[in-house]
């Protein structure tokens, strides 16, 4: 794959499809990836060493209720089944272990993708 | 599960834990909190971000700030199960309103422990039995407390028992004749429905229940519960006649009377509180529905109260916080109710009040509150407001649009330069 830059803003749906676990670890900013029933099935190490969750215990419980309740409200979870095709970046305060954390998330969704993404960059 | 490290466990434990825990300091900053706690705090705090506790919840639970200032034992349970009532309106029927509760401990002097629960579910129950306790309590009481009348279809006492004597004062065998609204002088009383609309409502569901002050032959105010029946023969739609009944309520234990006043009222300001408004609210909307009784509101919001705090400190604000609410209430009409809706937001619900009262008032509160005169350590202090107007007709029954309709002229108030009513162009007759 041809060296393109990719950030936080510009990084599309199809490349985070397209990357491999390794490219999507490497990134400087957390994804999530998850089925329509917001089970996760991506989870990158950016995300878990700001969360201090293992990967490998997140995949596959649901993520609003299980790990990111604090997303559970009209302002992300409803917007994933609201909107089919999404792609906006929303500053956002999470709790990472627990600290109120300013953040910005980046929701991208398309119609005909089963999988959704959260960025995060803190 | 073995080679998990134990805080990776416990991270997990609290990620999921579906109730709020948040830790923050005497001032409110929040140093600790759990994803659940942030689901329900983040969109009250909209903009203004949510470090601060009590920043965050400063539009739907302004008076936690005085509460836990006013706690001053060294540790302990400041608040248990506080509610606070996050939605106003009623547009949203499809799901129940929503309710948080919050429960804040002291641990030292500049450490609170708090957790937030929504209990909109529980409310929904709450309210559906007391209702039926309502029902029971009126059938089950002791049935000789209760004065029973025979009334015509037009109003007129066909006849009253020896009870009605013994509770009102008035004879019962003189008042057979008169008109009962005329008798117990309704019209005067403070709270509630009028007689003759609770027969309306009889007439269409078949009865009504109401308590209320009732006034006894020698003027003594008395509470009272007033259940109208409508009777039919059963073919005909137009009742036949209605039995009153009227039952004196003993007088509320003191502890009865903290609950109701701590239920309803705002702690610091002693205006009525969220919880009431939007209850009175709902209650004044279907009288609207069913009277076609005009009814109207009246926001405010004190011209730069911030640097009143800021220059002065929240003790002097929340004297000044006092001193509006006081002066405010001195100018309501007997139904209206005069409500703390945010930090330095107030509304005014006024049943049977068209545009132009509406706008009188405001402009009356206007001149009390700028003639306002707080004392402080560095001097004077005065305040204005500005205010917004709006009537429940061109809401079109909407709760939701009239408070935002009330908001949108406060606001155009606020540009316009403040301290003062924002007029309506275009005055409909």
């Amino acid at each position: 794959m041809a060296e393109i830059e990719v950030t936080f803003e510009s990084l599309t749906l199809n490349d985070l499809e397209a990357m491999s676990d390794e490219d999507r670890d490497a990134l400087p900013f957390g994804v999530v990836g998850f089925a329509e029933d917001t089970t996760v099935n991506i989870y990158n190490a950016t995300e878990a060493q700001m969360s201090g969750l293992d990967p490998a215990t997140v995949i596959g419980i649901p993520f609003f209720d299980a790990v990111a309740q604090c997303m559970n409200n009209f302002m992300v979870a409803q917007r994933f089944e609201d909107e089919p095709d999404l792609d906006d970046i929303v500053p956002y305060v999470l709790t990472l272990r627990m600290r109120p954390t300013k953040v910005r998330l980046r929701l991208l969704a398309a119609a005909g993708k089963s999988r959704r993404y959260v960025l995060i960059e803190r | 599960m073995s080679d998990r490290s134990s805080e990776e466990e416990l991270l997990e434990f609290l990620y999921a834990c579906p109730v709020g825990l948040i830790e923050c300091d005497a001032a409110g900053e929040i140093g600790m909190i759990n994803p659940h706690a942030m689901q329900h705090l983040l969109p009250l705090a909209g903009a203004s971000g949510a470090s601060n506790l009590f920043s965050a919840l400063q539009q739907h639970a302004p008076e936690l700030r005085s509460v836990v200032s006013a706690f001053t034992a060294p540790i302990g349970r400041i608040c248990d199960g506080h509610r606070i009532f996050v939605d106003l309106g009623v547009g949203r029927r499809t799901s129940a309103p929503k309710v948080l509760t919050c429960t804040i401990v002291k641990l030292g002097p500049d450490r609170l422990m708090a957790t937030l629960t929504d209990v909109s579910q529980q409310i929904v129950q709450e309210q559906r039995l007391r209702q039926a306790d309502t029902w029971f309590a009126t059938l089950l009481d002791g049935v000789h407390d209760y004065a029973t009348l025979e009334i015509t279809p037009d109003g007129k006492i066909a006849s009253a028992n020896a009870c009605f004597t013994r509770q009102t004062g008035f004879n019962h065998l003189e008042v057979t004749g008169q008109d009962l609204a005329k008798v117990l002088r309704t019209e005067e009383t403070g709270g509630d429905l009028r007689l003759e609309e609770q027969f309306e409502i009889a007439g269409s569901d078949g009865w009504h229940l109401q308590e209320g002050w009732q006034q006894r032959a020698g003027g003594e105010p008395y509470w009272c519960q007033r259940l109208v029946v409508a009777r039919s023969t059963g073919d005909g739609t137009m009742p036949t006649g209605f039995s009153v009944v009227l039952r004196d309520v003993p007088r509320r234990e003191e502890a009865g009377a903290d609950l109701q006043r701590l239920l309803t009222r705002d702690p610091l300001t002693g205006s009525a509180n969220r919880r009431h408004f939007s209850q009175s609210m709902e209650q004044e909307q279907t009288r609207w529905r069913e009277f076609r009784q005009s009814l109207s509101l009246i926001v405010l919001d004190l011209d730069h109260f911030k640097v009143v705090n800021d220059t002065h400190g929240h003790p002097i604000g929340d004297l000044l916080l006092c001193s509006v609410a006081t002066a405010c209430a001195g100018l309501l009409p007997p139904r209206g109710i005069f409500a703390r809706l945010g930090g330095e937001e107030f509304g005014v619900i006024l049943p049977r009040y068209d545009r132009e009262q509406a706008l009188d008032l405001a402009e009356e509160m206007r001149k009390a509150i700028a003639a306002l005169v707080v004392q402080s350590p560095g001097g004077i202090v005065k305040a204005t407001a500005s205010f917004g107007c709006a009537t429940l007709d061109e809401a079109e029954g909407s709760i939701d649009d009239l408070l935002a309709l009330a908001d949108t002229r406060l606001y155009a108030a606020k540009r316009d330069g403040r301290n003062r009513v924002h007029q309506v162009e275009g005055r409909a007759a």
